[in-house]
């Protein structure tokens, strides 16, 4: 459900690698510096020959699993290329096993690949975590637009050719409609629709990646629209801005499921409430599994996703290349072959994993364009150029844990 | 065996206490002992019952009692998501934890026990460190020393477990060997056994119970951890853990996740089962200290 694990971080995991980011940051020296740097694409495709290349990435996702391991991996194959994936339930892992190898100076590691976006590539880029300047290389990357905000920035971040794009992501309102039948189409009216009926909605409590979007988007609702927010933090900004984000939530508290006394802890607990029909509404970063989890009856029949007319906050997710790799061609192989318009609409069909394509459809063939055309639509995920009409840019993560902490002390602890 | 029974007496309960009937099985006591084991045994079984369910429904759409659809579908996904291969190496990591930590837990125990380590209160203090340090980080600044001197990941893996699961085998060992009557070794040395003689077939069946307990205990280390095999493992042993791990954190999994927790219960179950029968066998026989009344009166001195 949630295929935005990248940027998903435990408390304890994050703390640790702020740790360890540090750490890593003062002995930069010893961190591994590429070896080899490749002048053309054929000298990747020919040192490539015969590596293994470990890719890490969330594994709570049976979809994107199967993607991975039915069709990436046999396509890598046809390119010399041995992929492996390593299933993890939570990015930090990757990250703090890099964080320690570039620490202990690590040539060879075991980590190459990482699904990776936000904080987690924002610490990782600190701490010399990722390769970079290497994405250029890649000739599937002229295939997507070059003046993309969401392939440029990632959470604020410079990509700077760090991590190689995979696909697309639109935090989502999802409702069921046998219940919900004065559909909000505004954030403004979805709050109003919370106080109307009371117990029926709730957001997981932030730092969870969901409710943390979630608060960030009433941010924008209630200072009139995301223009009205810097997207680089400054405390003045942060002093100007909260006040009325904190009063609208804190009022809103009392209507929430069980009187906003306790929140979902993440956004698999608010999921688990929708499924179970005790809430009307939950949201996700990757609308793209919404399709099978109504197919296979974890939710309800009448599940729908809700537009908002000022649109909802989107950004894509990576692959990042690690710093400790000793496989880079390899692994620039494969972040290429990702790219590719084949594995892009593979990877889009909804039977097979569902997630928006980050190519630029401007950019292809007629020909190519109609495999992305004729892709079936789903009955309960619209289009993605309809969820991301009017996309709303993400906030510089630096935004992220103020916002977060002073919901704590203030609405939380009300 | 049959020559020390002076001290028996001593800690035999007095007649008074006897003719009391405490020590006598009473009706209402026995009836209440079998519901309240009863009740145990339901709080335990109750959260296996759904976990069962899920692992035989294709689907289980809420609010219904029972499973909407019964099939296999998480059985097939779990086999094909590598469930089989990380059982086997989960196994064979747990077993080889079991196979290192409990006898270097057994040697230090009784090298305590004996009183021939000097500041006993600090090494056991150092013996019992790694279960005050939360895991996480204590293995953050150990990967990177294990990386820098280029210490293979699944040695890193071993060492790590076999140092978290040391406390547990070094504290049973050390309640056995405070219940171990040496004097069964020194008889045996006088008889003329030689040393090895006399650790295997008199120390070792004498301690078994304890050794036993100390290696399911190591077992389990290995058996549950997810933390050390990630980090220092480094990805290269994907376990069972792992693969529950990465599924609970996903929705619309419970399938899957229900048949792999289920499959990571059957082999601690089944050594716990067997454990029972073994320390059964072994109180039974005449051979253990704890039968004897030596033992028993060594008890009552301490």
């Amino acid at each position: 459900m949630n295929s935005h694990h990248p940027a998903r971080a435990g408390l304890a995991a994050s703390l640790t690698l702020g740790l360890v980011a540090a750490l890593a940051a003062c002995s930069a020296e010893a961190g591994a510096s590429s070896e080899q740097s490749y002048e053309s694409w054929d000298e990747v495709v020919a040192a490539a020959e015969g590596q293994t290349v470990k890719l890490w990435m969330y594994g709570g996702d049976e979809q994107g699993n199967a993607y991975v391991n039915d069709v990436l991996v046999p396509a890598a194959a046809e390119q010399g290329v041995t992929l492996e994936q390593v299933p993890i339930a939570d990015t930090p892992d990757a990250l703090n096993r890099i964080l320690s190898e570039v620490q202990a100076g690590e040539t060879d590691g075991e980590v190459d690949l990482v699904w990776v976006n936000g904080n987690n590539f924002g610490t990782g880029k600190e701490a010399g975590a990722w390769e970079c300047g290497w994405t250029d290389l890649l000739p599937n990357m002229a295939l997507t637009d070059p003046a993309d905000p969401l392939l440029l920035d990632d959470f604020g971040t410079p990509v700077d050719g760090c991590e190689a794009p995979w696909h697309k992501a639109q935090f989502t309102f999802v409702y069921n409609s046998d219940t919900v039948t004065d559909v909000p189409s505004t954030l403004d009216e979805l709050l109003d629709w919370a106080r109307a009926n009371p117990g029926r909605f709730t957001y997981p409590a932030p730092p969870d990646f969901t409710g943390s979007v979630f608060v960030r988007e009433v941010l924008y609702s209630v200072s009139g629209g995301y223009e009205n927010v810097p997207l680089a933090y400054s405390e003045d900004a942060f002093a100007e801005l909260t006040p009325t984000l904190y009063d609208e939530l804190t009022d809103l508290a009392p209507s929430l499921w069980r009187g906003g006394e306790t929140y979902p802890q993440n956004s698999n607990e608010l999921n688990e409430l929708f499924a179970n029909g005790e809430v009307d509404f939950t949201m996700t970063y990757g609308p793209a599994t919404l399709t099978e989890l109504v197919a296979d009856g974890t939710y309800p029949a009448g599940t729908k996703v809700l537009t908002l007319d000022e649109g909802t906050v989107g950004n894509a997710s990576f692959l990042g290349l690690a710093s400790t790799s000793g496989s880079k061609a390899g692994a620039m192989v494969v972040a290429n072959l990702a790219l590719s318009v084949e594995q892009q609409v593979a990877k889009a069909e909804p039977d097979v994993w569902g997630q928006f394509t980050v190519l630029d459809l401007d950019q292809l063939s007629d020909e190519e364009r109609a495999l992305f055309e004729a892709l079936p639509s789903s009955p309960v995920v619209p289009s993605y150029d309809v969820l991301s009409e009017n996309a709303n840019p993400e906030l510089a993560a630096a935004w992220v844990t103020p916002i977060d902490e002073a919901w704590r002390a203030q609405v939380l602890a009300r | 065996m049959t020559m020390m029974i002076p001290y028996g007496q001593r800690v035999t309960p007095d007649r008074q206490a006897t003719s009391r009937g405490l020590m006598r099985p009473r009706p209402v006591g026995r009836a209440a002992r079998i519901i309240l084991s009863g009740m145990l045994a339901l709080w335990f079984a109750l959260p296996l019952v759904p976990l069962l369910l899920w692992s035989v429904a294709n689907r289980w759409s809420f609010p219904a009692p029972l499973p909407t659809e019964w099939g296999f579908d998480g059985l097939g996904t779990a086999l094909a998501q590598g469930g089989v291969e990380a059982f086997g190496r989960s196994l064979l990591l747990s077993l080889a934890v079991a196979a290192i930590a409990t006898p270097v837990g057994a040697m230090a125990a009784r090298a305590l026990a004996v009183g021939s380590v000097p500041a006993p209160r600090l090494v056991s203090g150092i013996l019992l460190a790694p279960l005050a340090l939360p895991a996480f980080v204590a293995v953050m600044g150990l990967t990177v020393v294990l990386l820098r001197m280029r210490v293979p990941a699944v040695v890193g893996v071993l060492l790590l477990l076999v140092a978290a699961a040391l406390p547990y085998t070094v504290y049973t060992m050390r309640v056995t060997y405070a219940a171990h009557d040496l004097a069964f070794e020194e008889e045996a040395r006088t008889l003329g056994a030689s040393r090895w003689q006399v650790l295997w077939r008199v120390h070792l069946p004498l301690v078994a119970p304890g050794f036993a307990r100390a290696a399911f205990l190591a077992f389990l280390v290995g058996w549950s951890d997810y933390v050390i095999t990630v980090l220092v493992g480094g990805g290269t042993i994907v376990t069972l853990p792992f693969l529950v791990g990465s599924f609970a954190a996903g929705v619309g999994n419970d399938a899957i996740v229900a048949v792999l927790s289920l499959s990571a219960i059957v082999p601690p179950l089944l050594l716990l089962l067997a454990l029972g029968r073994f320390g059964r066998r072994y109180a039974g026989g005449t051979r253990t200290p704890s039968a004897s009344p030596l033992a028993r009166s060594e008890k009552g001195f301490l």
